[in-house]
């Protein structure tokens, strides 16, 4: 039942009456396996929903093919795709109550009204809204109306399942609730998926797979965890969390090590991915998290200033001054550890293996 | 970069026809109205140049050089242009008093019904009607110039004359236009103004009306059109000193059976009202600074007046709608006596007359504008549908023709209708339907706006998902988008039935033995001065006008009800 999604160069460009051509997805090549979810994650902008529309058909390439499984659906209308696509605002037919916009789907395809009944009926206790067939999209709640929208998709069961930003116009609580239980569905009728979103924290808890895009280009791929941990780029590394860019010059370059120097410290990366010379420039990308901070010095560590303090209850943010860097630290549960004073000097312990190494 | 932006011009041609080759519903829709536009718009249009410019095969200017060395029609061309300046200007005036009275004073709902009826009134009424009720009032034996002033002499023929009548029926249309952006813009922005210190006179000067002056300049259009088109009052009050464009035209055809000169005329009235017709679409169409957010805060814009302002804009309205109650009330004077003007006793002959010897032109009338209802009313939803929700080659000129019709005078279609469909391969003339066809073509056009705009504020994402559900482009039109146009189906509707009740100037020269309609009777009556018989036509077009858009509305509020608002209100 589960079908994969191949998309083999495909470029959109749209004609825009001031700014003339907008390239909005250049040459994407994706593959989705059978069951998978796979996020689309970047900024605004960035293509990522052109591409999403692009595999519902709402959006004709430019150029390329689109698969679904297996088969080529590039010239196939949206109704014979055999997709689900949920919408950033639901797009709940406003003049249908919960069960005939859940049934429509259904009865387009000509389902007899006793298995139609059933298939609502399992569906809605599905998604928990057993009782509400008879209301209206307006007598609903934000969670409950998103629980119709995935309703009226998975009845169907489509071949693939769409989900353009659906949870941004929910509160925050009410956000990490849904986005489980998008999963859980999603798992257990193990649904090919393909989910658009600017939230790096929803990417990483969701999906199988991460696809970041920038300005029409795919960035990078992978786990949730090779992303966050080994990103590629510095837009990757920005993008998905935090990171502190320490500008620094390499001085040794070994087989399959590098060794820059920040400041009069010195730092011995694994594995560059790209061809340095001694002296070029280079950034050092660490995670605020990876950034230790004492009073003491033991062993070489640059030392700064610490410019501001924010507390986040479970954690501390620091502002620090190092060397003409700003550079940010965090420290977990400082109720336990203690926290630092604004104007207060540190030292600030990193190690290399937390280190990646780009161009400047 | 041109070179790259050609090809993406192709690259989306081909999608667009890649599109209808995919959607075999669209594409039959497609070419289905192309072909009813280029039959009953292009065509008609095309054989009224034909007339006016090709003799024995040949083209030529001839027909036009010698309507132009006639001083009449020169003189013509000037009162039109003269006329039209005028109405534009006092009626968008007039209109805007109105509308600021309305959406900026708290004059209560009372009142508001009251300036609303007056506004109406002129909308919904036959031809004529204001024109006759003018003369009665007004005219040398009027009853108020002769009968309360005892003037005598008193001249109301020629421009003063059909300037009052144009003004009173065409100003309601300033009226609307302008209410409706008055009462979208956001008040908050005068209150920005207010809380930044701004007066009362300059909130108005720097922020209300730079916001209306889109909706102003549309106004003064649509009514310079308006006028330019008009026919029935210049023919009623303009007399022989006052020559305009669409009477001259008229009387070259039924007068001296010149189709070649009429056809010239036309012509030289088709120029100026294209030329609003592009500047209307260019510049105001573009210039809209309203934004429909639906949101307003609840403020009200009552703070823009002070008191004896607000009183003196009341005071004036409720003058101009006096007056026009008054000459209403005269035509239903004049329905129920002898001899209007002179012998004033109580009769019922008047509709006796209506009923028995007007009873084909009610049948035709009412059979004709039920049928061009539903017809048009679909007809208004799918192109509105077509040229907003769907992309093919050649929409946006779909959209500009669908508005031809509606923006050239009547005389010039009904002409242009009567040359085209006069003899085979299509001869309609003689049937119903030649009027009906006329109806759904012109009188469309508020149908099509009315779904356009009402698309504009749908989420196009409502339609997609029932497409991505599996729906096709016939099936989603169906059950998605046709409920949620319903009221601007109902509006088209309403529209549709109202012109084709009062339509005269288009359908004047497609009337037929076989065929005749209420409004050739009124026109009959007020020339051949059987003006008792004319009065009670009048009435009895109002009449059926609000009865029929009364049941429109109880249908709608019925629908409603069985609807999701409805359900909304019982929770």
């Amino acid at each position: 039942m589960a079908k994969g999604i191949e998309l083999k160069g495909v470029s959109k460009v749209f004609r825009h009456p001031e700014r003339g051509d907008v390239h909005a997805v250049k040459q994407l090549d994706l593959t989705v396996q059978p069951g998978e979810l796979v996020t689309l994650l970047g900024p605004s902008g960035c293509g990522k929903t052109t591409a999403l529309r692009m595999i519902a058909g709402f959006e004709n390439p430019t150029t390329g093919r689109i698969l679904i499984g297996g088969q080529d659906v590039t010239d196939t209308m949206p109704n014979r795709r055999n997709i689900g696509f949920v919408f950033q605002n639901y797009a709940l037919f406003p003049h249908m109550s919960v069960f005939d916009n859940v049934s429509y789907g259904l009865s387009v395809k000509g389902i007899p009204k006793v298995e139609r009944r059933e298939r609502v009926a399992h569906v809605l206790d599905l998604v928990g809204l057993q009782g509400m067939e008879r209301r209206f999209p307006n007598q609903l709640s934000g969670g409950e109306q998103q629980r119709v929208a995935l309703a009226r998709v998975i009845v169907t069961e489509p071949s693939v399942l769409l989900l353009d930003e659906p949870l941004s116009n929910l509160d925050a609580k009410r956000r990490v609730q849904m986005r489980s239980e998008i999963r859980r569905l999603q798992r257990s009728l193990n649904m090919t998926s393909v989910y658009v979103t600017h939230d790096q924290e929803e990417a990483l808890s969701i999906s199988d797979r991460v696809v970041v895009m920038n300005l029409g280009e795919m960035e990078q791929e992978g786990t949730p965890q090779e992303i966050y941990a080994h990103p590629e780029s510095q837009f990757v590394a920005g993008f998905i969390g935090k990171v502190n860019a320490l500008p620094a010059e390499v001085v040794r370059v070994d087989r399959d090590e590098v060794t820059a120097s920040f400041g009069a410290t010195s730092f011995t990366v694994c594995g560059p991915s790209m061809s340095i010379a001694v002296g070029q420039r280079v950034s050092l990308l660490i995670r605020p998290e990876s950034v230790d901070l004492s009073s003491e010095p033991d062993g070489p560590a640059p030392k700064g200033r610490i410019v501001q303090v924010t507390y986040l209850g479970e954690k501390a943010e620091y502002d620090i001054e190092c060397d003409g860097t700003q550079l940010k630290a965090v420290s977990f549960d400082p109720a336990r550890h203690g926290m630092f004073a604004q104007g207060q000097e540190v030292y600030l312990r990193m190690q290399g293996g937390s280190m990646i190494l780009t161009d400047q | 970069m041109s070179s790259t932006s050609a090809i993406m011009r192709r690259e989306k041609r081909r999608l667009e026809l890649a599109n209808l080759a995919r959607d075999p519903v669209l594409l039959l829709t497609v070419v289905l109205v192309w072909v009813a536009m280029f039959i009953f718009i292009l065509w008609p249009l095309l054989k009224l140049m034909q007339a006016a410019f090709v003799d024995k095969g040949h083209l030529s200017a001839k027909a036009l050089v010698s309507i132009l060395s006639r001083p009449n029609n020169r003189l013509a061309l000037r009162n039109s242009l003269l006329l039209g300046g005028l109405v534009a200007l006092i009626g968008t005036a007039l209109g805007y008093l109105f509308a600021f009275t309305y959406a900026r004073t708290n004059i209560g709902s009372f009142w508001r019904g009251v300036i609303d009826i007056a506004c109406l009134l002129p909308l919904i009424s036959p031809p004529f009607t204001l024109a006759l009720a003018i003369l009665f009032a007004l005219g040398p034996r009027g009853l108020i110039t002769y009968g309360i002033l005892g003037l005598k002499n008193v001249n109301l023929y020629g421009l003063q004359g059909a300037l009052l009548a144009e003004v009173l029926t065409y100003f309601p249309i300033a009226y609307l236009t302008l209410r409706g952006i008055l009462a979208n813009i956001d008040l908050s922005m005068e209150d920005a103004a207010f809380s930044l210190g701004a007066s009362r006179l300059r909130v108005f000067l720097t922020v209300t009306l730079p916001l209306t002056i889109p909706g102003i300049a549309n106004a003064l259009l649509v009514l310079f059109a308006s006028s330019l088109a008009d026919f029935a009052s210049p023919l009623i009050l303009s007399g022989a000193r006052f020559p305009v464009l669409p009477t001259q035209a008229y009387l070259q055809i039924t007068g001296l059976y010149d189709m070649k000169g009429g056809a010239a005329l036309c012509f030289l009235l088709l120029v100026p009202s294209l030329l609003i017709f592009a500047i209307q679409r260019q510049w105001v169409g573009k210039r809209s600074y309203v934004t429909v957010s639906g949101k307003s805060a609840a403020s009200s814009g009552g703070r823009l007046t002070p008191p004896w302002a607000r009183w003196l804009l009341l005071a004036l309205c409720l003058a101009t709608s006096i007056f026009v109650f008054f000459l209403y009330g005269s035509i239903l004077f004049g329905s129920l006596v002898r001899a209007w003007g002179a012998n004033h006793t109580f009769t019922l002959e008047n509709y006796r007359y209506v009923f028995t010897f007007g009873r084909k032109a009610i049948r035709d009338t009412l059979v004709i504008a039920l049928t061009a209802m539903p017809i048009g009313g679909i007809y208004g939803i799918l192109v509105g549908y077509l040229v907003s929700r769907k992309s093919f080659p050649g929409r946006s000129a779909m959209e500009f023709v669908s508005m031809i019709n509606y923006s050239l005078p009547g005389i010039i279609v009904g002409i242009g209708y009567l040359l085209a469909f006069n003899n085979p391969p299509i001869a309609l003339a003689g049937t119903a339907w030649i009027l009906i066809a006329a109806y759904v073509f012109r009188y469309s056009a508020t149908g099509i706006r009315a779904t356009v705009a009402t698309l504009h504020q749908m989420d196009p994402a409502i339609e997609e998902a029932s497409t991505s559900l599996g729906a096709g482009t016939a099936v989603t039109f169906r059950r998605i988008t046709v409920p949620l146009i319903a009221p601007a189906f109902f509006a088209g509707l309403e529209i549709m039935f109202i012109r084709a009740m009062t339509a005269i100037s288009a359908t004047i020269f497609l009337i037929s033995v076989n065929w005749t309609l209420i409004t050739v009777r009124i026109l009959e009556g007020a020339t051949e001065l059987e003006l008792g018989h004319a009065a009670g036509f009048s009435m009895l077009v109002i009449a059926i006008v609000f009865i029929t858009t009364g049941i429109l509305r109880w249908i709608m509020r019925l629908a409603g009800m069985s609807d999701y608002s409805a359900v909304a209100q019982i929770r």
